[in-house]
């Protein structure tokens, strides 16, 4: 993974459970016209470090954050890519934006009338489906090759189909997650609409007052148990099912119920052959603001019942900011770590409870506790919604 | 501009926001219980209404806005205020 | 076991008109939507044309209900989508009781909307952006919105892989249905013909150049052609599991055989590695299938003008229906839809159907001579008769992506 907080899943994990924050002043663009300037931005980054058979200069910011947490991935795995069959090995990836950069650079030049400075690679560096195609050209990897830009549920789909892929036999290995770039259109928009935090991102507490926008890339590496168990590969979790659903209420906000939210759950239970009271931990979508992190209590009480009392449900997002179509990828890392090492990450700047969030979002430390089951909640505009369910692999048949 | 300038502006823009016929946009209709609107909606109506005018709403000012007199009185409120 | 999926309704709304029946009817006659674009002005570019659908009104299909929130994209499928629920009888009480959901490929979405709500801040001031205008920046805001016209509270997934998008999605969403997931889903494919994406597209070259004489309009396979011009629409198919069509006495149309895909890691600049991807594509569609070569009664080849493209195509084609390609009807439906992005695989899909049905293929306008070695000797300018019980479409990618599918007439009941 590439994030704000750490590169490498060492660094990551080390900082998610010690709490750190990686919200700053935004850098990369002039944000004296808004009234809010924060960001969870991507520091020192640099491509060339991990990019050795594409030239990163040709490549967008998030294909390159893309192509780096692959990368690590793959030595995380203890994956030597020469001895992979390559037509078999695949990438499916989510995003929000895609290389929004290329695309606000092409506006610039509209803006002031120099539409000629805009390149004959525009089309063939901006639109979405290039970042897997990149992470595969740089690996050489010739089989599956999907990019699913469902927005900040984007992970969570891209690692669902990669599942799907490998148990229908269609891969040996996929690489599965999900990448984007800061980018001056998201944080317009969220501004716009009075969802980016002014001073301080604070999922579930009662002064909370939005999120902080980010970037990075997560990406997992799944494989069939049979072929990880016969290369000794040390296996952090299984993936025991997902479940997809639409609100099909509105392109912003979510069911006022938490219908979708609520199903999506379910129909992840149901595959996992799981009930509400086997879950162990819940990594919550939790952006901090005020809407998202009431309607997501509502969903997990209308599943969950008395159980939702029970279950330690964190937020990432108050460390990391919202990593958009990186997000649930980096939220099912954590699952799969949660899983591995029976700790779960805190929700940190979690101060004044909330009556309307009275679950236990373990604020502000990590704790210890046995992590059987971990359950991944991602929601996107357009009232995607996506679940995915993470298990200890010594438990299953 | 008139009052009644900035109204017929305001409708118009209501109207192509929301489709709703102007003539059945009153005065006192309330975004949400009358023209029954949701947040986005509403919120794309104030910006229209800013971006039309030229004008800047502070964010309380803007939450406040209630009914379709709300956004006119506001308007009136920062044109003046800008002009002066 | 896996399920067997069916089609039971198609949508499509395109340059050549918006019924299935209507766009065969058009492309057997060799009509061409290709023409002067009049959506956005081409001074300054190299290609005046462009597939557009003149005239386009979502008011026609979904009605009077307020449209403004959904942008071209979003009412293009919004209005396929109205169609294929028609067709297929997938009623609103129906979509009530049963969480039908859409899987819908796009290459672009909506980057005109994003363009245009990142200028109008560039501009005035961020704070005078557009929040409704915001929500369709997303790519996912197309399925996402034709979700909340038609109640589609399902599974709801948007897969971009460029030119292959649609068939991508509907590959996806066969798979749900054989695994069990679901039952039923409206998949397909859209894009819109928009400034932005047409001027990349000029930009890179690989838009056919227009003076007047030959080599003015994308000749898919001919010696002559020097690009593609881009098209739009929407095509969406109505995909159950044959058991539930049964079950409901649903109409069904053809069955979803097989599919295949894989990515030439050269994009499109290595002839070996290019050949090979697309063969590979076309070989694992048809184990998928279950299928042998010369069991396949035709081809809807993604070919549409473009110089490098159509060529890998025609010997990837060769390669992986090894060697048996002389007696294969082709057609090249892009020659008269222009490259409809998204939509362009189940353009080609509805297309397959029709032909299916009166037993008619649409010849591949203005095409008049192959280069030398060309593998593909039933592609020929004129329709032709083809009784098809196997066809094979292809959609392949500038830059890459490679997906073939295998569509099959119904059984005899």
């Amino acid at each position: 993974m590439v994030t704000s907080i750490g590169t490498g899943r060492e660094q990551f994990w080390k900082n998610v459970l010690a709490g750190r924050s990686g919200a700053s002043a935004v850098e990369s663009f002039d944000t004296s016209g808004f009234n809010v300037h924060l960001g969870a931005e991507v520091k020192d980054f640099r491509a060339t470090d991990y990019v050795t058979n594409l030239d990163a200069a040709h490549l967008g910011r998030a294909s390159q954050f893309a192509i780096v947490a692959a990368r690590l991935a793959l030595v995380d795995a203890g994956v030597q890519v020469d001895k992979l069959n390559l037509a078999r090995a695949g990438v499916s990836l989510g995003t929000t934006s895609g290389e929004p950069q290329e695309v606000e650079r092409f506006d610039d030049h509209y803006v002031s009338q120099k539409l000629n400075s805009v390149g004959a690679e525009f089309v063939s560096r901006y639109p979405c489906h290039v970042i897997p195609q990149h992470v595969a050209s740089e690996l050489g990897f010739a089989g599956v090759n999907v990019m699913i830009p469902t927005a900040c549920a984007a992970g969570n789909y891209a690692i669902a189909h990669a599942y799907d892929v490998l148990r229908a036999e269609r891969a040996d290995l996929m690489l599965a997650g999900g990448a984007d770039s800061f980018s001056r259109i998201t944080y317009t928009g969220f501004a716009r609409l009075g969802a980016i935090a002014p001073e301080i991102c604070q999922p579930f507490d009662r002064c909370r007052k939005g999120m902080i926008p980010g970037e990075g890339a997560g990406v997992l590496v799944l494989e069939t148990l049979s072929r990880a168990r016969k290369r000794g590969a040390r296996i952090y979790a299984e993936v025991a099912g997902y479940g997809l659903s639409c609100d099909a209420h509105h392109m912003t906000a979510a069911h006022p119920l938490g219908d979708g939210a609520a199903r999506a759950m379910q129909h992840a239970l149901d595959e996992s052959d799981l009930q509400p009271e086997d879950v162990s931990y819940i990594s919550a979508h939790g952006t901090g603001t005020q809407t998202n992190d009431r309607l997501e209590t509502i969903a997990v009480k209308r599943l969950f019942k008395d159980a939702a009392y029970r279950v330690p449900i964190s937020s990432i997002k108050s460390m990391l900011g919202h990593t958009m179509g990186a997000a649930s990828a980096l939220e099912a890392a954590v699952c799969a770590l949660a899983v591995f090492d029976n700790r779960v990450p805190p929700t940190i700047n979690l101060n004044e409870p909330d009556p309307d969030c009275d679950l236990d979002y373990v604020p502000n430390y990590a704790r210890e506790l046995p992590v059987k089951v971990a359950m991944n909640n991602a929601y996107a505009f357009g009232g995607n919604n996506a679940s995915l369910i993470l298990r200890k692999w010594e438990l299953s048949n | 501009m008139s009052t009644d300038e900035i109204k017929a502006r305001i409708k118009k823009s209501i109207a192509t926001i929301t489709n709703i016929n102007p003539e059945e946009i009153t005065e006192n209709a309330s975004y949400k219980d009358d023209l029954k609107l949701d947040s986005l909606t509403i919120l794309e109506i104030a910006v229209d209404a800013e971006y039309q005018f030229k004008i800047e709403i502070p964010e309380d000012d803007l939450s406040a806005i209630r009914t379709v007199s709300d956004t006119v009185r506001v308007v009136e409120q920062y044109l003046c205020a800008q002009a002066a | 076991m896996r399920s067997r999926v069916v089609i039971t309704g198609m949508g499509v709304v395109s340059s050549l008109g918006d019924s299935p029946e209507g766009l065969h009817a058009s492309l057997c006659e060799g009509r061409s939507g290709i023409k002067p674009i009049q959506l956005f002005s081409t001074t300054g570019l190299g290609c005046p044309l462009g597939g557009e659908i003149k005239d386009f009104d979502a008011t026609k299909f979904l009605g009077q209900r307020n449209l403004r929130p959904l942008d071209r994209t979003s009412r293009l499928v919004a209005s396929a989508a109205q169609l294929a629920l028609e067709d297929s009888g997938w009623s609103a009480e129906m979509r009530n009781s049963e969480e039908l959901g859409l899987v819908l490929g796009t290459m672009f979405c909506s980057v005109h909307t994003i363009s245009e709500f990142d200028r109008r801040a560039l501009d005035a001031g961020p704070s005078y952006a557009s929040p409704m205008d915001f929500s369709n920046t997303v790519i996912n805001a197309a399925a996402g919105q034709t979700a909340i016209v038609h109640n589609l509270r399902g599974v709801n997934t948007t897969i971009s892989t460029g030119v292959t998008s649609g068939i991508a999605a509907i590959a996806y969403a066969t798979d749900l249905i054989r695994s069990g997931r679901t039952r039923a889903l409206v998949a397909g494919g859209a894009d819109e013909l928009c400034f932005e994406s047409f001027f990349g597209f000029d930009r890179a070259g690989l838009l056919c150049r227009s003076d007047a004489s030959i080599g003015d309009f994308p000749i898919p396979f001919d010696a002559r052609r020097n690009g593609s011009a881009l098209g739009e629409g929407a095509a969406l198919l109505m995909l159950e599991d044959a058991a539930l069509a049964r079950e409901r006495g649903a109409r069904v149309l053809g069955e979803i055989k097989g599919h295949g895909s894989s990515y030439d890691c050269s994009r499109g600049h290595n002839d070996k590695a290019s050949i090979e991807a697309i063969a590979s594509a076309i070989r694992q569609a048809l184990n998928d299938a279950f299928l042998l070569p010369h069991e396949v009664d035709c081809l809807s080849a993604s070919a549409n003008g473009s110089v490098a493209g159509d060529r890998h195509e025609a010997q990837g084609v060769f390669v992986g229906l090894n060697g048996q390609t002389g007696g294969l009807p082709v057609t090249a439906i892009k020659s008269m839809l222009g490259e409809t992005l998204g939509a362009s695989g189940p353009m080609q899909a509805v297309a397959l159907l029709e032909t299916m049905r009166d037993g008619v293929l649409p010849g591949i306008l203005r095409l008049e001579k192959t280069e030398d070695g060309f593998p593909l000797k039933m592609a020929r300018a004129e329709s032709q008769e083809a009784d098809v019980t196997n066809g094979l479409i292809n959609s392949i990618g500038f830059d890459g992506h490679c997906c073939s599918l295998i569509v099959t007439r119904p059984d005899e009941p």
